[in-house]
C-alpha cells in the first residue's frame, strides 16, 4: 500500500485548471504518481506561475528545493511544492536555471514563506535570487565565500579552517555584558526590538545547529541507513522525520509497505505526540511562573517515555524504522501493557489540564495575547497547532493521509481566538485525540509481515510525503539516485512557523514575549536566547528567554 | 602537578552534596537535553543529590555539554567554558558530544569534544576533568553515573585503552 493517492476526479480537475491558467506559460503539465503534478516554467515566468498558484488557486507553499543537476541534467533546479488541501494534491512547480551562473526572480512579496527558501538557496547553492536583499545565512559569518557545500562537485567533510576573524573573536577582548552573560546558553536567538516595554520588531537569528544532515544524506549514507540519520535531525520528534523521509523513498519508488508496519509507525507517532504536547505543556507552565503545573506534567510524561521503551526498545530515537517496513513487531502482551499505561496517562492528564485551565495567572496571561490572525497565518503558510489556533483547518493526518491514519477516526480541534491560550487547548485537545487513536489502531492491528519483500528503487524519481508532526506539518522532498537519495530536501514544522512570530510578537509586551515565542512549539533548543534591543537608543541587552520570564530554574536547562 | 591534583580532589570534595551545574548545548538534536531535563523533574528528581541547574557558566561547578560543536557555536562555546570558574568540570553527554556521533565528520560540526579540545588548547582554556557519558540519547540513568563517576563516588564503566592504528 503505497502512500495516499488523490482520486481521479480531482486530479483531472486540478490538471484542467493548471492547463487553462499556466497553459501560456508552462512547457509541461504532467502527474508524477507519488509527488504530484510537476509544472515545468521557464525560469524568467516563475513569478507569475508561483502568483497564480498561491494567489488564484490557494495553494500553500509546503517547500522549496533548489537542486544542483548538473550531473545529470546540466542544470540547475528549483523545485516549488505547492499543497492544494481540498483536493488532496500537491503542485510542484519547476525551473531550470543556468550551470554556470543560477540565478531565479524572488517570489518573497507574493509568498512570504518563500523567504528563507530562497536565502537557503542562496547560502548553500549558490543560487542568486534577485530582486531580494541576500545574506549569510544558515552558514557561519567565517565561510569562505564561494563554497557552497550543497553543490555537488563539493565534498560533505570538508573543513575550511575557521578564519581569523573568528580566532580573533574567540581570543580578542570580549564586552562582559551583564548579570545576563552572553554565552551560549542556547543554539538559537531573537532579537527583539522594543520601545519601552513594547516590542516593535523581532529578528530571528539562528541555524547554530546546522549539522549538514543533508548533505550527509546525499554522499554518505545509503538508503537504509539514511532513516537513522533522519531521527536524529530531531531528539524531540525524530521518529516523524524517518516516517517523512522512508514514506518519500516508498513513494518514489512504489514501494508496497505491508499493512502492519504501518500501524506501527502510527501508533509510535502518537506516542510521540503524547510525550511531545506534555513536554510543551510543562514548559507553557513554567514560563508562566506555574512550575507545579511544568513538575506535574512532567511526571505524567515520564511513563510516555516508558511506553516507547517498551514498543521500540529506546526512550528517544526509536531507531525502528526502515525504507519498507518497521524492524520491530510487537505482540499481545506488549498490546495490554500499552493500554494499561494510556488509561493512567489519560486520568492524569485530565486533572492536570482541570487544575491548569483554573489557574487564574494562566489564563489571564495567554488570554488575547501573542494573537496571530487568520489572514496572517494564511500568508505566512503555518502549520500545526499554530495554524489550528488561527481558525486554520489544517492536519496532514486528514489531508494527505499516510501510514493508517485513513483507518482510525479522529477529531481535529480547531479554535478561532488565535491567542497562547488557544495555542494551549489545542494541544490539550490534541493529547486526548492522540490516546484514542492508539486505542483504535491497537483494537485494529492487522497481521502479517511488517517488512516488504521486495525493494527496488530506480533512479531520478520524484517522492514528496508529508507527516503531521507535533510541531505541525514536516515534508520531505526527495530526488532517488544511485544507492541513496540524490537530493534530500527536509523542511521542519518551525522552519514555517517562526517567521510567524513577527506578527504576533509586534505591539506586544515584552513581558509576553516568552509565551508568545514558546506557544509555536519550537524546537525546543532552538529558541532560548532574546536579544533586546531598544529602537530609540539602540541599546542592547542579552537576555535569556527564561530570565526575561523572570524565573531562574530549571527550564534554564531547556 | 601534584599539588593541582590535590586540589581537584579537594574541589570535588567540596561541591559533593551541592553541584551547581550549566547546560551548554553545542548544537545537539535535543534528545539528550530533554533527558538532562528529565532528571530534574520528579521522577528521577536530582536535586535531592544537591544538583541544581544554573543559569550563567559563572556559577556553575560542572558543564552539561551536549551536541557536536558545530561550526557556528565554537567560538561560543569557546566563551562559555572560558568563564567557567576553576576547576572546570565537563560532562560530555551523548554520542555527539563525545566523538561528534552520527555527523562527526559532516563540514558542519567540530566533531564532538574531541575536535574542541584542540581549539581550546590553542586558546588557553583547560579542562581540568572530562567524563564521557555515551549514549544516543544518553539515559538519564547514565547522567546521573556520569555525575557519580565524576565526583569519584562510583567508578567509570570503561577501561581506558590505547589502541594503536597503523
Amino acid at each position: 500500500m503505497v502512500d495516499f493517492e488523490p482520486s481521479k476526479q480531482d486530479l483531472e480537475e486540478v490538471r484542467a485548471q493548471l492547463t487553462e491558467k499556466l497553459g501560456h506559460i508552462a512547457r509541461s503539465v504532467e502527474y508524477v504518481p507519488g509527488a504530484g503534478i510537476l509544472v515545468e516554467v521557464p525560469v524568467k515566468r516563475i513569478r507569475e506561475a508561483v502568483k497564480i498558484i498561491h494567489n488564484d488557486l490557494d495553494a500553500y507553499l509546503r517547500t522549496v528545493a533548489g537542486v544542483d543537476e548538473r550531473p545529470v541534467k546540466g542544470v540547475f533546479s528549483a523545485y516549488y511544492v505547492f499543497g492544494l488541501d481540498s483536493k488532496h494534491v500537491n503542485i510542484i512547480v519547476v525551473a531550470y536555471m543556468d550551470s554556470d551562473k543560477p540565478s531565479i526572480p524572488s517570489v518573497v512579496d507574493i509568498a512570504p514563506s518563500a523567504d528563507w527558501y530562497e536565502l537557503e538557496m542562496y547560502d548553500l547553492l549558490g543560487i542568486r535570487v534577485e530582486g531580494r536583499r541576500l545574506y549569510r545565512f544558515i552558514l557561519p559569518e567565517d565561510w569562505p565565500e564561494g563554497l557552497y557545500p550543497l553543490r555537488k562537485d563539493v565534498a560533505y567533510n570538508i573543513r575550511p579552517e575557521p578564519s581569523l576573524r573568528s580566532r580573533e573573536a574567540i581570543s580578542g577582548p570580549r564586552i562582559p555584558v551583564g548579570p545576563y552573560h552572553p554565552a551560549l546558553h542556547e543554539p538559537e536567538y531573537f532579537e527583539l526590538y522594543v520601545e519601552g516595554e513594547r516590542v516593535v520588531d523581532v529578528r530571528y537569528n539562528g541555524f547554530h545547529v546546522h549539522r549538514g544532515i543533508e548533505k550527509l544524506g546525499e554522499s554518505r549514507f545509503t538508503y537504509q541507513q539514511v532513516p537513522f540519520l533522519a531521527e536524529r535531525i530531531c531528539g524531540i520528534c525524530g521518529f516523524v522525520h524517518s516516517v517523512c523521509y522512508t514514506q518519500a523513498v516508498e513513494n518514489a519508488a512504489r514501494i508496497d509497505v505491508p499493512e502492519r508496519a504501518l500501524y506501527i509507525r502510527s501508533l509510535v507517532l502518537e506516542v510521540e505526540r503524547l510525550h511531545s504536547h506534555l513536554l510543551w505543556i510543562g514548559v507553557a507552565c513554567h514560563l508562566l511562573g506555574y512550575d507545579a503545573g511544568f513538575m506535574h506534567a512532567w511526571r505524567i510524561r515520564e511513563k510516555t517515555m516508558v511506553l516507547a521503551e517498551l514498543l521500540t526498545g529506546s526512550r528517544k530515537t526509536y531507531g525502528i524504522n526502515l525504507v519498507g517496513g518497521v524492524r520491530k513487531d510487537i505482540n499481545r502482551d506488549k498490546i495490554g501493557k500499552v493500554l494499561d499505561t494510556v488509561k493512567w496517562v489519560e486520568d492524569e492528564f485530565k486533572k492536570l489540564v482541570e487544575v491548569i485551565t483554573s489557574v487564574p495567572q494562566v489564563v489571564k496571561r495567554a488570554t488575547g495575547t501573542g494573537i496571530l490572525p487568520k489572514h496572517d497565518a494564511r500568508a505566512y503558510s503555518v502549520v500545526g497547532p499554530v495554524a489550528r489556533a488561527s481558525g486554520l483547518n489544517r492536519d496532514v493526518r486528514r489531508d494527505y493521509p499516510y501510514a493508517a491514519y485513513k483507518e482510525v477516526s479522529f477529531k481535529v480541534p480547531v479554535y478561532s481566538e488565535g491567542d497562547n491560550l488557544a495555542r494551549l487547548l489545542v494541544r490539550v485537545d490534541e493529547v486526548l485525540e492522540s490516546i484514542e487513536i492508539i486505542r483504535q489502531l491497537l483494537d485494529q492491528l492487522p497481521q502479517g509481515p511488517i517488512m516488504a519483500e521486495e525493494l527496488e528503487i530506480p533512479e531520478g524519481r520524484i517522492g514528496v510525503s508529508s507527516v503531521e508532526a507535533p510541531r505541525g506539518e514536516d515534508i520531505h522532498f526527495i530526488i532517488t539516485g544511485k544507492g541513496r537519495p540524490y537530493r534530500w530536501r527536509v523542511r521542519a514544522p518551525t522552519y514555517q512557523n517562526i517567521p510567524a512570530l513577527k506578527v504576533m510578537l509586534k505591539d506586544a509586551p515584552l513581558a509576553d514575549a516568552p509565551l508568545t515565542i514558546a506557544s509555536i512549539d519550537p524546537c525546543f533548543s532552538c529558541t532560548d536566547r532574546v536579544v533586546v534591543v531598544d529602537a530609540r537608543t539602540r541599546k542592547r541587552r542579552i537576555i535569556s528567554l527564561r530570565k526575561l520570564s523572570k524565573i531562574n530554574c530549571i527550564g534554564c536547562l531547556i | 602537578m601534584e599539588n593541582r591534583r590535590d586540589n581537584l580532589l579537594e574541589a570535588l570534595k567540596a561541591i559533593r552534596r551541592s553541584i551547581w551545574v550549566f547546560h551548554l548545548n553545542t548544537g545537539s538534536c535535543n534528545a539528550c537535553d530533554i533527558e538532562i531535563l528529565d532528571v530534574l523533574t520528579p521522577y528521577f528528581d536530582v536535586e535531592r543529590f544537591g544538583i541544581k541547574p544554573v543559569a550563567s557558566p559563572r556559577h556553575a561547578d560542572l558543564v552539561l555539554m551536549t551536541g557536536p560543536v558545530t561550526r557556528k557555536t565554537l567560538p561560543k562555546v569557546v566563551n562559555a567554558l572560558r568563564a567557567v570558574p576553576r576547576p572546570r568540570l565537563v560532562l560530555a553527554i551523548g554520542a555527539c558530544a563525545v566523538g561528534g556521533g552520527i555527523w562527526h565528520d559532516s563540514y558542519s560540526v567540530s566533531g564532538g569534544v574531541e575536535g574542541l579540545k584542540k581549539v581550546l588548547e590553542e586558546n588557553g582554556v583547560e579542562i581540568d576533568k572530562l567524563v564521557y557519558v555515551p549514549g544516543c540519547p544518553a539515559r538519564p540513568e547514565a547522567i546521573i553515573y556520569g555525575v557519580a563517576v565524576l565526583l569519584g563516588i562510583a567508578k567509570p564503566k570503561v577501561k581506558e585503552e590505547v589502541v594503536e592504528v597503523k
